[in-house]
C-alpha cells in the first residue's frame, strides 16, 4: 500500500504531536506515525488503565488536551503501531517503509525522540540493574514497581520524577544517588530562576521524596553491581567521586533494583538513513543539525525535512513542544506566531544548556571499568577486547572497533554502546558524526521484506 | 643511513595485508600505506568465504586451491584470531537443467583436484535439515572455508608489524614517482616515501593508482548487497547456494544478477549475499535487490521467513573485464606490481595471490604459471 500525505510526522511525543497540530492548523493534510499503539511518546506514556493515566503524571492534562485535539482534527490521520523500518529518497520524495507498504511525502518532520543513556560498569548487565527510564516506563506503562529495595542513581533532573514516582506509588527507594554536587545548581541560580515552572516541578518532587524519607546522596555514583547465587542483583558498590568522576572511596548498599540514568541519547537513526547532517552538541551527544526553522540539512535540497524534539538536542518536553510547533509551521510554510514560538524555544534551549552545565557527565567513568566489563551487551564485547583491538589491530576509530570486535553489531545496532565506545577511543567529533549508512532502521522479518507491494 | 623500506604496499585490505606478510616473511622490510585504516575498503564488506566450489577449472581455480591451503598456513604462522573454519559448502540444484550443469561442473572440478561430492537427498537433509523440501539434489564441497576478513587483515598486519613491517594509516596516495621507467616512491597526504618496489593493492581503486604512475588498469566496481539477520539459534550449518550462482559469478552482464548465498556465522547471525551489478560507485540502496535476495533465501530455507533482518550493507567488488585478478608487474614501469581486481573472491584468493607477487618480485618460480593474471594482458587486448 502506498500512502501519500502533504506532511508526514514521525513520532507521537511532545515534538511530533505539536508539529502535527501546527501543520494541520496551517491547512496541511498531515499523517502522524508512531510505532507505539497510542500517542504520547516517552513523556505522556499511557498506562493500560485509562483512569490511571493522570495520577501517574503531573503534566498529563496538557498532554491529554493536545492528544484530544489531534484525534479530533480532521486534517490529521493517525497511524499507530506503525514502525518505519527504512527511509530513503527516491525521485525527489521521501519514501518511508512500514511492514505493509510505504508512506510518501516531500515534507517530513522527524520527531523520533531519545533513549536512555547508560554508562557501563562491572555488573551493569545483572538482572535488576536497569535504566531509570525503564523503571519509569514500567511504572507509567504497566503500573509495575520494579523492585522491593530500589536505588535510583545517575545524574540529572530526570532522576527526581523517577524516584518520586516510584516512592509515591508505594515503592521503597533506599537511596537517590546523584553524581553532581548538592549545590551544583548554585552558580546557575539566575538562569534557573527564569523557569519558575520547572523549579516548582522540581521542588514538588523533592517534597515527595522528603515525605517518603528517600535519602539523597551527592557526588556519588554506582560503580559496580553484584549478583546473588541466582544471578539476580543483590548489592551495589557506590563510590564518592570527584568532579572528573574519579573514585575517592566506596561503600555498598543492598538492593534488588538499581535504576540508573545518565541522561539521554538522541535517536538519530532515521535521520542517519536519510543522510541528514549531524553534529555533536554541547553535552557530547550526536544530534540532527537544524536551522532557525528546524529544517534539517539534506543533500536533496528540493525536500523539506525538519527535525524537532530530543533528536536535535536533549532539552525536555517544553523545548520539544516549541520545536515541534516551529517545525509544523515551517513545513506548512506558515509564519503565524512564529516569533513568539521562537522566543519560547530560545528560553527553553537556554534552560536545557543550564541543566547540562549543572549535571555534566565526566569521562572519569572510564576508570570504573575492569578488563572484563562488558561494553557492548548485545555482542558481549569486553573492555579488554576493545582495548586490544585498539593496541594490536589499529582499531582506533569506532568503525574499526566495531569491525574488529563486533561491538555495536548486535540487536540494538550500537544504540547503547556507540557513544561509550567513542568516548573510550577518545574519538574526535568528526568520527562521531561520520554516520555509517544504515538502511534498516528497525528490524523486519525476511518474510515481510520478501512481500510484494513494497517499493 | 637508509631507512627506506624495500617495498611499499598501497592498500591495507586483505590483499595488501597478505602481500605485506609474504614479503616480510621472505625477508623484505615493508611499509603498508592506506588512506583509511586497516580493512576499511571492500574487505570490510566481504563475507569471508574461501571457496573452491564456485570456480570452473582454469587458472582461477588453481589459484583458489592453493590459496585455500595457504589460509590454514597463515593461521599456523601467525596464530589465527580470525575465525577460520572449514565449514564446507553445499550447492543445490533447483531444476533439471541446474542439476545437469551442476553434475557436469563437479565432474570437471574433481579432475582439477577439488573434493566435489555429488550427494543424495538423504545426505542433503542430514547436512541442512531446514532446506526446502522442493530441493532434492546437490553437491558438497568439504574444502570450502570461511574467515572473518576484517579480523584476518588486521591480524595479518599485526603479525607483519611484529616482524618489522610498518603501517601508516590515513595517508592518501596522490602521486607515484618514477625515474627512467622504474618506480621510486609515493607521495601521500602524510609525506613522501621511497622504495624500489611498489605494490598496488588498492582493489576497486587500483585503476586510479595505476594512472598516478602513468600506467592503466581496467578495474571497475561491481556492486553487491548483503543482508544480515539478527542472531538466532543455529539453523544453517554450511554455506549454501543455488547452482545458478556459479553462472552469475562469471557473467559479463552489467545488469543485476542475484542468487542467494546463505550461511550461518560463528556469531549466530545469518548472512545472505550477494547481488552483483555494475552500476559504478552508486550509493544508496535498492530495495528491490534486498527483496529479491530475501525471496531467494526463503526459497532455499523457508524457515528464514520468520527471521529478523537487522542490517543490509553494500560493497564494490573490484573486477576486471575478463573476471581474472591482476597479479604481476606493470608492463610499463619496473618495480611497480599490481595485486588487485579479485572481484568477489579477494578474501579467498589473497594468500596465494600474495605468494605469486612475492615469487615474482624475487624472480623465482611459483606454484603456478602467473601469466594468465599478468597486467600486460590488457595492453595486448587494447593493441590487437
Ligand atoms: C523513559 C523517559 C522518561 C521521561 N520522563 C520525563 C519526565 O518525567 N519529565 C520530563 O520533563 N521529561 C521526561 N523525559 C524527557 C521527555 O520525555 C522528552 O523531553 C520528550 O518526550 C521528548 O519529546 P520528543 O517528541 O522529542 O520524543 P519522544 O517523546 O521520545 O517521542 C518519540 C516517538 O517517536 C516514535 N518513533 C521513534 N522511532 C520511530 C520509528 N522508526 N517509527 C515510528 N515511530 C518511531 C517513538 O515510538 C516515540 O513515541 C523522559 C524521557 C524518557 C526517555
Ligand atoms: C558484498 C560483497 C561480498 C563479498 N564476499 C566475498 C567472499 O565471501 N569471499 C571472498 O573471497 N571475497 C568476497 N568479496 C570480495 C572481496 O571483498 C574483495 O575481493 C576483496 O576484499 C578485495 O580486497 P583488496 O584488499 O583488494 O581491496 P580493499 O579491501 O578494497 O583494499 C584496498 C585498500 O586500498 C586503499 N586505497 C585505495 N586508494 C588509495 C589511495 N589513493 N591511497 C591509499 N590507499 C588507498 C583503500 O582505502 C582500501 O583499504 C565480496 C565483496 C562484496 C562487495
Amino acid at each position: 500500500m502506498e500512502l501519500r500525505h502533504q506532511v508526514i510526522v514521525i513520532g507521537g511525543g511532545p515534538a511530533g504531536l505539536n508539529a502535527a497540530k501546527y501543520a494541520a492548523n496551517a491547512g496541511c493534510n498531515v499523517a502522524l506515525l508512531d510505532s507505539a499503539p497510542r500517542l504520547g511518546g516517552q513523556y505522556w506514556r499511557h498506562t493500560g488503565i485509562e483512569s490511571d493515566d493522570q495520577s501517574r503524571h503531573h503534566n498529563f492534562d496538557q498532554g491529554s488536551l493536545l492528544m484530544d485535539a489531534i484525534i479530533a482534527n480532521p486534517r490529521i490521520t493517525i497511524y499507530p503501531n506503525t514502525t518505519i523500518w527504512s527511509a530513503s529518497v527516491i525521485n525527489g520524495e521521501v519514501v518511508l517503509r512500514y511492514k505493509d507498504g510505504a508512506f510518501i511525502t516531500s515534507r517530513l518532520i522527524l520527531a523520533t525522540g531519545a533513549y536512555d543513556r547508560s554508562l557501563p560498569f562491572p555488573g551493569w548487565d545483572i538482572p535488576g540493574v536497569m535504566t531509570a527510564g525503564a523503571a519509569q516506563s514500567l511504572l507509567k506503562g504497566s503500573g509495575v514497581i520494579a523492585g522491593k529495595r530500589i536505588v535510583v542513581a545517575g545524574s540529572g533532573p530526570f532522576l527526581l520524577p523517577v524516584a518520586a514516582g516510584l516512592s509515591s506509588h508505594g515503592g521503597k527507594v533506599v537511596g537517590l544517588i546523584e553524581a553532581a554536587g548538592k549545590f551544583a545548581w548554585l552558580p546557575e541560580i539566575l538562569s534557573l530562576l527564569q523557569n519558575p515552572a520547572k523549579i516548582s516541578e522540581g521542588l514538588g518532587y523533592l517534597l515527595t521524596l522528603r515525605k517518603a524519607k528517600v535519602e539523597m546522596r551527592f557526588k556519588q555514583a554506582v560503580i559496580s553491581a553484584h549478583a546473588d547465587s541466582d544471578g539476580l542483583l543483590e548489592s551495589i558498590t557506590v563510590a564518592n567521586i570527584d568532579a572528573e568522576f574519579h573514585i575517592t572511596s566506596t561503600y555498598s548498599i543492598n538492593c534488588d533494583v538499581a535504576a540508573i540514568g545518565w541522561g539521554f541519547t538522541p535517536d538519530t537513526s532515521m535521520a542517519g538513513a536519510l543522510g541528514l547532517k549531524e553534529e555533536v552538541a554541547a553535552d557530547g551527544s550526536v544530534v540532527v543539525a537544524v536551522d532557525e526553522n528546524q529544517r534539517a540539512s539534506s543533500a536533496h535540497s528540493e525536500l523539506h525535512i525538519f527535525a524537532a524534539g530530543e533528536i536535535t538536542g536533549i532539552g525536555g518536553s517544553a523545548l520539544s513542544l516549541a520545536e515541534g510547533a516551529i517545525a509544523g509551521l515551517a513545513a506548512a510554510d506558515s509564519r503565524t506566531n512564529l516569533r513568539d514560538l521562537k522566543k519560547i524555544r530560545r528560553k527553553a534551549r537556554r534552560f536545557a544548556l543550564t541543566l547540562q552545565r549543572v549535571y555534566p557527565i565526566a569521562l572519569g567513568w572510564k576508570s570504573w571499568l575492569t578488563p572484563e566489563t562488558i561494553i557492548c551487551r548485545c555482542e558481549e564485547v569486553t573492555h579488554a577486547a576493545i582495548q586490544s583491538a585498539f593496541t594490536e589491530l589499529d582499531a582506533d576509530d569506532a568503525r574499526s572497533a566495531k569491525l574488529m570486535t563486533r561491538c555495536g553489531m548486535g540487536m540494538c545496532q550500537g544504540r547503547i554502546c556507540s557513544r561509550n565506545v567513542a568516548d573510550l577511543l577518545d574519538s574526535p567529533d568528526a568520527d562521531r558524526i561520520k554516520g555509517v549508512y544504515r538502511p534498516i532502521i528497525s528490524p523486519i522479518t525476511l518474510g515481510e521484506l520478501a512481500q510484494d507491494g513494497l517499493l | 643511513m637508509n631507512s627506506n623500506p624495500d617495498a611499499i604496499i598501497i592498500g591495507a585490505g586483505i590483499v595488501g595485508a597478505t602481500t605485506a606478510l609474504s614479503l616480510t616473511n621472505a625477508g623484505m622490510k615493508v611499509l603498508v600505506i592506506d588512506r583509511g585504516n586497516v580493512a576499511t575498503g571492500t574487505t570490510s564488506a566481504g563475507e569471508g568465504n574461501i571457496l573452491v566450489s564456485d570456480k570452473a577449472p582454469g587458472p582461477e581455480l588453481d589459484l583458489a586451491l592453493r590459496s585455500r591451503d595457504a589460509w590454514f598456513e597463515i593461521q599456523e604462522d601467525i596464530g589465527g584470531g580470525f575465525e577460520l573454519e572449514a565449514k564446507g559448502g553445499l550447492v543445490v540444484a533447483r531444476s533439471e537443467d541446474g542439476l545437469r550443469s551442476l553434475r557436469t561442473l563437479t565432474a570437471a572440478q574433481r579432475i582439477a583436484g577439488i573434493d566435489a561430492q555429488d550427494i543424495s537427498i538423504t545426505e542433503l537433509r542430514a547436512l541442512e535439515p531446514h532446506l526446502s523440501h522442493s530441493i532434492t539434489d546437490g553437491a558438497f564441497y568439504p574444502q570450502d572455508a570461511q574467515c572473518q576478513p576484517m579480523l584476518a587483515a588486521a591480524h595479518i598486519l599485526r603479525a607483519t608489524k611484529a616482524r618489522g613491517g610498518k603501517f601508516v594509516s590515513g595517508a592518501n596516495v596522490t602521486a607515484i614517482t618514477t625515474n627512467d621507467g622504474a618506480v621510486t616512491g609515493v607521495v601521500t597526504s602524510q609525506g613522501t616515501f621511497n622504495a624500489p618496489v611498489i605494490v598496488n593493492a588498492t582493489g576497486t581503486w587500483a585503476g586510479q593508482i595505476a594512472q598516478l604512475a602513468g600506467s592503466a588498469l581496467p578495474i571497475a566496481p561491481r556492486r553487491g548487497f548483503i543482508l544480515v539477520s539478527a542472531p538466532t539459534r543455529k539453523i544453517i550449518f554450511h554455506k549454501v547456494y543455488d547452482a545458478e550462482y556459479v553462472a552469475n559469478v562469471s557473467s559479463g552482464d552489467a545488469d543485476l544478477q542475484s542468487s542467494a548465498v546463505v550461511e550461518g556465522t560463528q556469531s549466530g547471525t545469518i548472512l545472505i549475499g550477494a547481488s552483483r551489478e555494475r552500476v559504478g560507485f552508486q550509493d544508496g540502496i535498492d530495495f528491490e535487490i534486498l527483496r529479491i535476495l530475501a525471496r531467494q533465501a526463503i526459497a532455499l530455507f523457508p524457515i528464514l521467513a520468520d527471521i529478523q533482518l537487522l542490517r543490509a550493507y553494500r560493497g564494490f567488488r573490484p573486477y576486471a573485464p575478463d573476471h581474472l585478478p591482476v597479479i604481476g608487474e606493470d608492463p610499463i614501469f619496473k618495480g611497480f606490481w599490481h595485486n588487485a581486481g579479485h572481484e568477489g573472491a579477494g578474501i579467498g584468493l589473497a594468500p596465494a595471490s600474495a605468494q605469486l607477487i612475492c615469487d615474482g618480485i624475487f624472480d623465482r618460480p611459483s606454484f603456478m604459471n602467473p601469466t594468465p593474471f599478468a597486467p600486460a594482458r590488457f595492453a595486448k587486448a587494447a593493441a590487437s
